[in-house]
C-alpha cells in the first residue's frame, strides 16, 4: 500500500516537473543588443525584419539601451545567426544575443 | 554666333532666372531618413523595404539688378521613393512636380507673366554604404552615390509670347549624370551629415546648364524629449543646415551666358519630428552669400515642408 502511494506521489511530482518544464519552455524571450540604433525611424526597419522571422510574436525596442526584446510564440526559438542576419538586412549590427530567463526582470 | 543664338542669349540674359534657384529646387537628390532636409543621408533603407518622402517647396526670387524687375515664384512637390536592395545598397527615384511663374517688366513698362506647371525631370540614383561603424546608440557611415537625371519634363513649352526661356521650362531636355559622397554620424542626442556632390549638365535644345558643385552640411539636435526613457519615443530635432552651391555659367549655342552662373551659400534653420513610422519636417533656406554673374536674379528664400513614411 505504501509502495502504491509512493509511486502515485512520484508520478504526480514528475508530472508537475514535466508540466513546469513545458510551460517554461513554451514561450522563449531573447534580448538583442543592436549597435547603430540611434533614431526612431531606424527602429522601424529593424522591427520589421525581426517581425518577419518565423515564430516571433512580439517585440519591444528600447532605443536608449539599444536593445530589442524578442518574444517568441509557444515552442518557437530563435538562433543568433538568424537574428544577426535580420539585423544586418535592416542595415545595423547585432552586438549581443541572449535568452532572457524568467525572473530576469527584463 | 547666329542671330537666333544671339536672341536666345539676350532672352536668357533678360529672363535668366538665377541658376541656384532651379538647382535648389530639384538639385539635391532624395533625402529619406531622419536626416537632413535639404540633401541626403548615409543611413540605411532596410532590405526589401520602401521609404517614401513628399516635400513641398516654395521658392521666391525677386531681387533683380536689371530694369526687367523680375519676380519668380516656384511652387512644387518633390516625391522620393527609396528601396533597400540590401542593408547597404539602396535605390532612389525622385519625381518633381513644379509650377513656375515669372513676372517681368516688358517694353512699354507693362508687366508680363509667363509660366508653366507639370512633371519635371526624374532623377534615379543608387547609394552604397562603403564604411559603417556601429556602436551602442551611435553610428558612423560613409556612402557614395551615382545617378542620372532623365529628360522627363517638358522642355519645349510655350505660351502666347512664344517658347518659354529654357530656365522656365519644366525639364532641361538633357541626360545629366551626377554623383557624390555622404558621411553621417548619428547619436541618440544629435546627428551630423555632410555631402559633396557634382552634377555634369549636358546640352539639349542648344542650351546647356552650367555644371553644379555642392557641399552640404547638417546638424540635427534632439530638443525633446530631453531625457530618454524606455521604448521608442518620438524625437523633436532642431535642424541647422548649410548648402554651398557653385554653378558654372550656362552655354547657349556653345557660348557662355555672362548673366548666369553663381556661387551661393544658404543657411537653413528647421524643425523635424521623427517617429518610427513617419517624419514631419519644415525648413527655410536663406541665402547668406550670393555671388552672381551679370544680371542673374538673386534668391530671396526657399521654404520646404513635408513628410516621410516607412512602409
Amino acid at each position: 500500500m505504501n509502495f502504491k502511494i509512493t509511486m502515485q506521489r512520484m508520478a504526480i511530482a514528475l508530472s508537475l516537473v514535466l508540466f513546469a518544464s513545458i510551460a517554461w519552455a513554451a514561450q522563449v524571450t531573447y534580448q538583442l543588443r543592436v549597435d547603430g540604433l540611434a533614431c526612431p525611424f531606424c527602429a522601424y526597419g529593424i522591427e520589421k525584419k525581426l517581425n518577419a522571422l518565423p515564430g516571433v510574436e512580439r517585440l519591444e525596442t528600447n532605443i536608449k539601451e539599444g536593445t530589442v526584446i524578442v518574444m517568441m510564440k509557444d515552442g518557437a526559438t530563435l538562433d543568433r545567426a538568424t537574428a544577426r542576419q535580420a539585423v544586418k538586412d535592416a542595415g545595423f549590427t547585432l552586438k549581443g544575443f541572449e535568452q532572457v530567463l524568467p525572473g530576469d526582470g527584463r | 554666333m547666329t542671330s537666333a543664338e544671339s536672341e536666345g542669349m539676350r532672352r536668357a540674359g533678360l529672363l535668366g532666372l538665377g541658376l541656384t534657384l532651379f538647382a535648389a529646387a530639384t538639385g539635391a537628390p532624395g533625402k529619406l531618413h531622419a536626416a537632413p532636409e535639404t540633401f541626403n543621408t548615409a543611413l540605411p533603407v532596410a532590405e526589401g523595404e520602401f521609404v517614401f518622402r513628399e516635400q513641398f517647396l516654395y521658392i521666391k526670387a525677386s531681387d533683380d539688378p536689371s530694369p526687367a524687375d523680375r519676380d519668380v515664384e516656384i511652387l512644387g512637390g518633390i516625391s522620393v521613393l527609396g528601396y533597400g536592395v540590401t542593408g547597404d545598397l539602396a535605390l532612389f527615384g525622385v519625381l518633381p512636380y513644379l509650377d513656375k511663374q515669372l513676372d517681368r517688366t516688358a517694353s512699354g513698362g507693362r508687366r508680363v507673366t509667363r509660366g508653366t506647371s507639370g512633371i519635371g525631370d526624374v532623377q534615379l540614383f543608387a547609394r552604397y554604404t562603403v564604411f559603417q561603424k556601429d556602436m551602442r546608440g551611435r553610428s558612423l557611415r560613409v556612402a557614395p552615390f551615382v545617378g542620372l537625371k532623365l529628360p522627363t519634363g517638358d522642355d519645349d513649352d510655350s505660351d502666347g509670347l512664344g517658347r518659354l526661356p529654357q530656365p522656365l521650362q519644366l525639364g532641361s531636355g538633357s541626360w545629366d549624370p551626377f554623383g557624390g559622397v555622404i558621411a553621417t554620424y548619428q547619436t541618440l542626442d544629435y546627428q551630423v551629415d555632410a555631402q559633396l556632390s557634382y552634377k555634369a549638365n549636358t546640352e539639349a535644345n542648344g542650351f546647356e546648364f552650367g555644371d553644379e558643385l555642392r557641399f552640404d552640411t547638417s546638424l540635427q539636435y534632439r530638443l525633446w524629449p530631453r531625457e530618454l526613457g524606455a521604448g521608442v519615443p518620438g524625437f523633436l530635432y532642431g535642424v541647422i543646415e548649410t548648402n554651398l552651391l557653385h554653378q558654372a555659367k550656362n552655354a547657349i549655342g556653345g557660348r557662355d551666358d555672362p548673366n548666369s552662373g553663381a556661387t551661393t551659400l544658404f543657411l537653413s534653420p528647421g524643425l523635424q519630428y521623427v517617429t518610427k513610422r513617419w517624419v514631419l519636417e519644415a525648413i527655410v533656406q536663406i541665402p547668406v552669400v550670393q555671388d552672381l554673374n551679370g544680371t542673374a536674379l538673386e534668391d530671396d528664400f526657399t521654404v520646404r515642408a513635408g513628410f516621410r513614411v516607412n512602409f
